[in-house]
């Protein structure tokens, strides 16, 4: 059994390297957000969006809402959406062949009537059941269709779009009234170079919401809710700030992401075939801007802010969770050309390993290898002072990187007004390294699992494109 | 080893309570600015107002700060005003300290600040600062050079046309604050627009034409007819695009020739200005272009006719091949 015994040393050992590795990455990026937050604040002093509001060449947005059985919230979204303060925009429902009556409460609300709308199908969906347009708000499309997934469904709604950008948003998210205005911003300085942009998602539990809009950041009362707040801090204004900086961002969030259409359409699309569409987009958009030399940004705007639910219960997150990990492994096998590839720049050399190994592969340090390191302990080749070293610091650099992180929130945007909710957060960055931060690497960890079984799913689509130009079917009736 | 593991623990402790110490003590300070600014806004906002309304004001004393929160103030409002108001506002700067202070902070060796404060001169409203800012259109920063045009187009001098529209056409200001920026300027900007519609450079007689749509009028349907027949194919469209804006009659013709255009989006605004001018000669030729064209030139073809002539769409969408864009056209005008 030396082996075994070997095995569980190197393990130890390296997850003793993970960690060290993983916090100087972590502390180096807070640096850089730092950095670029502070510039990003300083620019609001000068930022001309009413001057962006009011110019009639700002570029005009079709809004794109997948909605699978949202019956109880789909109104107030779209009232928000329609609402939302910006020169032009459309907004297009996509119903996923919903099994409630999502279409009804749409058509009740909104006066719709059936028109054949000609669709330019450039990417392959599901079956179109009928278009309509709403009498009392033209900007108001609802393509309904038969049920093929998210990524189908925002695919439909990029067919039926009519300007040259989208943005796709979750049927469930609100979105602040000047959130379409902030996150176009980039496109506006540099139209010819950003090709899309992601705005920061917040967590919605606890606030005071009222039509679609919050009136007051209140904290959630459910501790896990809490753990996530922090969790979103970490991961926009630390993660996504910083890889923004670098031209590296992978994931603009499926809840708020604006692209250039034709771009989107020019890669096929929302790949079906994946859990995690809104990375796997990206990550193709970087392979295939990069392929061709383009000059081309991605990038994180972290003032619009996106409103969304968070789980509240252990079992929608670890569902939650398991999901996200899964679409991130296989983004990252179908694109596994990229890690390590001079040839895609940072992309290849710096996020994608990065990806790879402290986000895909971290569950498994975090899961077998703080074990190992115990049975190193128990083997009696480790002392108890390295061991309790090791985990105070494990934990203490989580700790650090959490008061970062709402230290970052105060320095920039301070949505959280209340003092208590401060000091609440404050108690959880220590808390959530005890027992949390296990639990959800325990739950990553068995998205391995899912992978696994799931395999069949991880190979290419093959996509067509049609040379004719359909149109919607008028419904039955 | 043992000594690494300590001290790495006691840094990260450190680093911890470093980002409490500086989470609380940012919270506080900010708290206290944030209440010692409301209560500055407050004792100077009814002064603004008074100021702003053109009314008899004896200025009391006032300490630099109450006097930069009034400036500020004063600065907010004028973003929303016009006319006489911000004539006022103009007259209450010029000169002023914090007018000065702006002025000598366009030379500042920090981006940000000489960006803020070619911002802030554009809210202030003093015509005189246009020669100050003009040169910052040339910044190396695009942020400086955004808030520059911005401001030049909020100070209304039509000295800053020619500079504005030339950003424009070489896209070193960004399009959207350019354009906004000329068409604050209003018809002062016409003479600088007629002379850059002839310009050697395409990008720059592209955004000239594209503008003397939106500021011109029936005195410039000669340049734009002429530019409809220009060789780059940009400013053939925006040209195309003016006359439809200014519903030029006398452009008819040369839109509906321009329907026969090799490249299609040149085709697609011809079609979209026959719709806005009401072309009812080119129907027959737009009912083509809306079966037969690309999806963009196509449907605004079909929206065109929907415009002129909507019992010819009616009637077209009824018969066979109609096509989806016809269709869909003739769904929308019984909406």
């Amino acid at each position: 059994m030396s082996w075994l015994y070997d095995l569980a040393i190197a393990l130890a050992a390296l997850t003793f390297a993970y960690f060290a590795l993983l916090n100087l990455v972590y502390l180096v990026f807070t640096a850089v957000a730092w950095r670029s937050l502070t510039r990003h604040l300083r620019a609001r002093g000068h930022a001309a969006d009413d001057e962006i509001f009011a110019s009639p060449v700002t570029p005009p947005v079709s809004v794109l809402v997948p909605a699978f059985d949202e019956e109880p919230t789909i109104v107030d979204s779209v009232h928000s959406l329609l609402a939302l303060r910006y020169p032009e925009h459309e907004v297009i429902v996509v119903n996923d062949g919903s099994l409630d009556g999502t279409l009804e409460r749409l058509q009740e609300e909104f006066d719709l009537v059936p028109v054949r709308k000609a669709l330019r199908v450039v990417i392959p969906t599901a079956a179109i059941r009928g278009v309509y347009v709403s009498r009392r708000n033209r900007r108001l499309w609802v393509v309904d269709k038969e049920n093929g997934g998210k990524a189908d469904a925002l695919n439909a709604g990029v067919n039926a779009s009519r300007f040259p950008y989208i943005l796709a948003i979750d049927a469930d998210a609100i979105l602040e009234e000047d959130s379409l205005l902030r996150v176009v911003r980039p496109i506006v300085a540099s139209p010819d170079v950003v090709v899309a942009t992601g705005g920061i998602v917040r967590i919605a539990n606890g606030c005071r919401i009222d039509h679609g809009r919050v009136l007051d950041v209140r904290l959630p009362s459910s501790r896990l809710a809490i753990l996530q707040v922090l969790e979103y801090f970490r991961a926009f204004l630390i993660g996504r700030v910083g890889w923004s900086h670098m031209n590296a961002l992978l994931i603009v969030s499926g809840a708020f992401g604006l692209f250039r259409r034709s771009l989107v359409e020019a890669i096929g699309g929302y790949s079906s075939t994946t859990v995690g569409e809104d990375i796997e987009l990206v990550v193709r958009l970087h392979r295939h801007l990069r392929e061709r030399d383009e000059d081309y940004r991605i990038e994180f705007v972290p003032d619009p802010v996106c409103w969304t639910e968070a789980p509240e219960t252990m079992n929608q997150l670890s569902r939650q969770r398991r999901r996200w990990h899964r679409g991130l492994g296989e983004t990252l096998w179908r694109h596994r050309r990229v890690a390590g590839n001079g040839r895609y720049g940072v992309l290849g050399l710096g996020a994608v390993p990065y990806f790879l190994l402290f986000e895909f592969f971290g569950p498994i340090f975090e899961v077998l290898g703080i074990p190992a390191v115990l049975g190193w302990w128990l083997l009696g080749d480790l002392s108890a002072v390295y061991l309790v070293g090791f985990l105070l610091i494990a934990m203490l650099a989580g700790v650090v990187l959490s008061l970062a992180a709402l230290t970052l929130e105060e320095h920039s945007f301070r949505r959280h007004r209340d003092g208590r909710d401060i000091a609440r957060l404050v108690r959880f960055s220590v808390l959530e390294n005890v027992g949390y931060r296990q639990i959800v690497s325990f739950w990553r960890f068995l998205a391995f699992f899912d992978l696994v079984r799931g395999r069949h799913e991880w190979g290419e689509m093959r996509r067509k494109g049609f040379a004719t130009v359909p149109e919607a079917p008028l419904p039955p009736g | 080893m043992l000594e690494a593991l300590g001290i790495t623990a006691l840094a990260l402790t450190a680093l911890s309570a470093l980002f409490l110490v500086a989470l609380i003590v940012r919270r506080s300070a900010i708290a206290r600015e944030e209440r010692r600014r409301a209560e500055l806004e407050e004792r100077v906002r009814p002064l603004a107002l008074a100021l702003v309304d053109g009314q008899e004001v004896d200025l009391p004393p006032l300490t630099s700060e109450e006097r930069a929160m009034l400036a500020e103030a004063i600065g907010r409002l004028s973003r929303n005003l016009s006319g006489d108001a911000r004539e006022r506002i103009g007259a209450f700067f010029a000169g002023s300290e914090a007018y000065e202070i702006e002025i000598e902070a366009l030379r500042h060796r920090t981006a940000w600040r000489r960006a803020t404060a070619a911002y802030r001169l554009g809210d202030m409203a003093c015509p005189e600062a246009t020669r100050a800012v003009l040169p910052l259109l040339e910044d190396r920063d695009a942020d400086v050079r955004a808030a520059a045009a911005r401001s030049l187009g909020r100070l209304g001098d039509a000295e800053a046309a020619e500079a504005l529209v030339r950003a424009l056409g070489e896209q070193t200001v960004p399009r959207a604050l350019a354009f906004r920026a000329v068409l604050d300027l209003g018809p002062a900007a016409l003479p600088s627009l007629r002379n850059l519609a002839r310009a050697e450079d395409p990008e720059r007689r592209a955004a000239a034409v594209e503008l003397l749509g939106w500021l011109g009028g029936a005195a410039d349907d000669a340049i734009l007819i002429a530019a409809v027949g220009d060789p780059s194919a940009e400013v053939r469209a925006k040209a195309a695009a003016a006359l439809g804006r200014l519903a030029s009659a006398d452009g008819a013709e040369a839109l509906t020739e321009a329907l026969d255009d090799r490249i299609y989006f040149v085709r697609l605004h011809a079609a979209r200005a026959l719709g806005q001018v009401g072309e009812q000669a080119a129907v027959s030729r737009l009912l083509r272009q809306a079966r037969e064209d690309r999806f963009e030139a196509a449907r605004a073809a079909a929206q065109a006719v929907a415009r002129v002539d909507p019992a010819a769409l009616l009637e077209a969408a009824d018969e066979p091949g109609a096509g989806p864009h016809l269709h869909e056209a003739a769904d929308l005008l019984r909406v």
